[in-house]
């Protein structure tokens, strides 16, 4: 089930205050538009909070709360972090909004003039060392922000990493939508029974592995940012491949090694071949966690 | 690699000499052989007459666990302050760690060590035990604890585990995921594998034993941690190769292969071991009268070392060790050069096949005593194998 966006006349006629608004972009159940509120432009989300059919009203009762509950969540780390990393809420606080006899959750978030990482890749730019040091930089300190609130993203690809044509500011992460507490209740409603949350493709290995949220790290986001870099850098995923399907692209996530960064890239470092490829490793323990050690030596040689 | 030699009964001028030849970069005294007072004169003596020297103290409170035992032999450990014997459901006491860490700290902050070693217990069944979880509180407390002092040397954390824990891989790789994210972690690890007997030298030469062992250097080190390995002896090269920062060996076997056996009581009656010579082109040590036998007939056993000439005839004891030490720091020297792991594994691969070859060519023209035998070979390819397997290298 796709989200058919309300038009951007119907958001200005709910919301007068807004000066304009633009449609920009929908994923899954969220649809994202550009808007004017007192001169500054903003993003601004809704997000649908589905009815699933076929299944009891309760069921349908969780899920909702469990939509709810990552929307609050979302909120709450994106209010608690400050690094420049990490995209900063908005001044549309969040709001219950009925649109087409539909509901939504409609809340904004600073607006960021650029492009997904993912815009990029589809361009088969190849990004410089230094750009792809800047990409690692930003991804590594928002990682560390975040688990300095005990969070961890879970959704790091790149098209949640924008990037921006500022010097102070070149990468910024995106969409808290499914992010992980390791000290807050669980929201996943009957999480036994369904894949983890996140886009297939970036899933760390020990994600696929039953029991994982109890140990779940960061370490989990320091794979996807690596997958992130890796293939902004390649122009290619390392492991999945286009038009495979999800049970072959899991399986090469869980046994298979991807081909270091150097096939592809060799005119890049070897530090910072060796630090990626390091950091796509299987087994948590093998990737270097030491984030502040690894900031310090991109921050070093840039 | 650098080398530290493991201290035990009998230190003699042993550690001096080698250190004045430039064979070991330090020792790692143990409680157990030496007295307090005779342990700060002897760090105090090093440091003057070796001031880059590394000195290092184990308090060995991995024993107190057995320490109830009728026959345990405890030696000097007994007058060491912070020793007493426990029990394992104390130790499920996070406060009663925090003492036992506080105690042991204590001690050392007051001796002139170049590092601090935080205690253990031992890990002696499984990863998946109550053991490892005092072990892992000993881990993840040692810090808090040791930064209470002000001091500022490093702190290495003790990590003891025996061969069967680690050859449980599924049971290691929880174990590595947790204790290389800790909130206070320490500068580094001295990590000791224990065989069930120090005769037992098939314990720690078994494929998986080497190939986690190496694991264990290589995750620590890729988080940022330095590495001692204790009584390393001839397994340094494979685990300097992957990361470890340190390797250690002594003069007795009971200094070679970590096992609490050393606690156990000594067999009586038994004659000296005739004296060895290590062949870094063998990875082995054979027999001083092997080597007088096989120079004449395969020159090439010998490691042209300057120890070499004085293994002409029968040797003095204490040239042994020393003989030890010099060929097992030129082993590392040349096997451990690199930082990139790939190319150092491939230095021990070439070693294992120079040794492979050398076994052929003496097993045509000469029968070896089976300690000095080709057994150990098998095992430490092997092993090397199923690293670069799970390290995905």
């Amino acid at each position: 089930m796709s989200l058919e966006p309300p038009k951007a006349e119907e958001i200005k006629a709910t919301f007068p205050q807004f000066q304009e608004v633009y449609f920009l972009n929908k994923g899954g159940f969220k649809a994202v538009y550009k808007i004017v509120v007192n001169g500054k432009p903003e993003a601004f989300k809704i997000v649908y909070i589905p009815e699933v059919s076929g299944v009891e009203p309760e069921v349908n009762k969780e899920i909702k709360k469990e939509s709810l509950g990552r929307i609050a969540r979302e909120i709450k780390i994106l209010n608690d972090c400050k690094c420049p990393e990490i995209v900063k809420l908005g001044t549309i606080q969040p709001t219950v909004v009925v649109l087409n006899r539909r509901e939504y959750v409609a809340y904004s978030e600073e607006f960021i003039d650029g492009n997904t990482l993912r815009e990029f890749i589809r361009q088969s730019m190849k990004p410089a060392e230094e750009n792809l040091r800047s990409l690692f930089l930003s991804l590594l300190k928002a990682i560390r922000e975040l688990w300095s609130l005990n969070v961890i993203h879970r959704d790091i690809k790149p098209d949640n990493v924008m990037k921006l044509s500022r010097k102070d500011r070149s990468y910024v992460l995106l969409d808290l939508g499914i992010a992980f507490s390791i000290v807050d209740t669980p929201l996943t409603f009957d999480a036994s029974n369904r894949l983890p949350p996140g886009t297939y493709r970036y899933l760390a290995p020990e994600m696929l592995q039953p029991g994982f949220r109890e140990s779940l790290d960061f370490r989990s986001d320091m794979y996807a940012a690596a997958l992130t870099v890796y293939e902004y850098a390649a122009g290619q995923h390392p492991l999945a491949k286009s038009k495979e399907d999800l049970i072959a692209t899991l399986s090469r996530i869980v046994r298979e090694s991807p081909k270091s960064l150097r096939e592809y890239r060799d005119d890049l470092s070897p530090f910072l071949i060796g630090t990626i490829d390091q950091m796509l490793k299987k087994i948590p323990a093998l990737r270097p966690s030491n984030i502040n050690m690894l900031i310090g030596k991109l921050e070093e040689n840039s | 690699m650098k080398l530290y030699a493991q201290h035990g009964y009998g230190e003699a001028e042993k550690i001096n000499q080698g250190l004045q030849k430039g064979i070991i970069s330090g020792a790692v005294y143990s409680a157990k052989d030496i007295t307090p007072d005779r342990l700060n004169n002897r760090l105090s003596e090093i440091a003057a007459s070796s001031p880059s020297a590394a000195r290092i103290f184990d308090p060995q409170y991995y024993v107190s666990l057995i320490g109830s035992d009728p026959n345990i032999r405890l030696g000097k450990l007994e007058e060491y302050p912070y020793f007493s014997i426990r029990r394992r459901s104390q130790l499920e006491s996070n406060q009663l760690i925090a003492d036992e860490l506080r105690k042991v700290i204590k001690f050392q902050i007051s001796l002139p060590v170049t590092a601090i070693i935080s205690p253990n217990i031992l890990i002696s069944r499984s990863f998946d035990s109550v053991e490892a979880v005092i072990a892992k509180n000993f881990i993840r407390q040692a810090k808090g604890i040791y930064e209470q002092f002000s001091d500022n040397r490093p702190l290495y954390v003790t990590l003891a585990v025996s061969r069967e824990a680690l050859i449980d891989f599924t049971e290691l790789e929880a174990f590595l995921n947790d204790v290389t994210l800790l909130n206070s972690p320490p500068d580094g690890f001295y990590l000791l594998v224990g065989a069930r007997s120090i005769e037992a030298r098939t314990d720690l030469y078994h494929a998986d034993v080497i190939a986690n062992w190496m694991l264990l250097n290589y995750s620590l080190k890729i988080n940022g941690y330095q590495i001692i390995n204790g009584y390393s002896d001839l397994i340094s090269p494979f685990l300097g190769a992957v990361g470890g920062d340190i390797g250690c060996t002594g003069w007795w076997s009971n200094l070679r292969i970590f096992s609490m056996d050393r606690f156990a009581p000594e067999a009586t009656g038994g004659r000296l071991p005739v004296q060895r010579y290590l062949s870094t082109k063998l990875l082995n040590r054979i027999t001083f009268y092997e080597l007088g036998a096989l120079r004449r007939i395969i020159p090439n056993v010998a490691n042209e070392l300057s120890m070499d000439e004085k293994y002409e005839g029968e040797p003095e004891r204490s040239i042994e060790v020393l003989q030890s030490w010099e060929a097992l720091s030129s082993l590392l020297a040349t096997i451990t050069a690199s930082d990139d792991s790939s190319k150092n594994l491939e230095k021990c691969a070439e070693a294992i096949k120079s040794a492979e070859d050398l076994y052929t060519s003496i097993k045509a023209r000469y029968r070896l005593d089976p300690k000095s035998d080709d057994t150990h070979l098998e095992p430490l390819q092997e092993g090397m194998n199923q690293f670069k397997k799970r390290a995905e290298i």
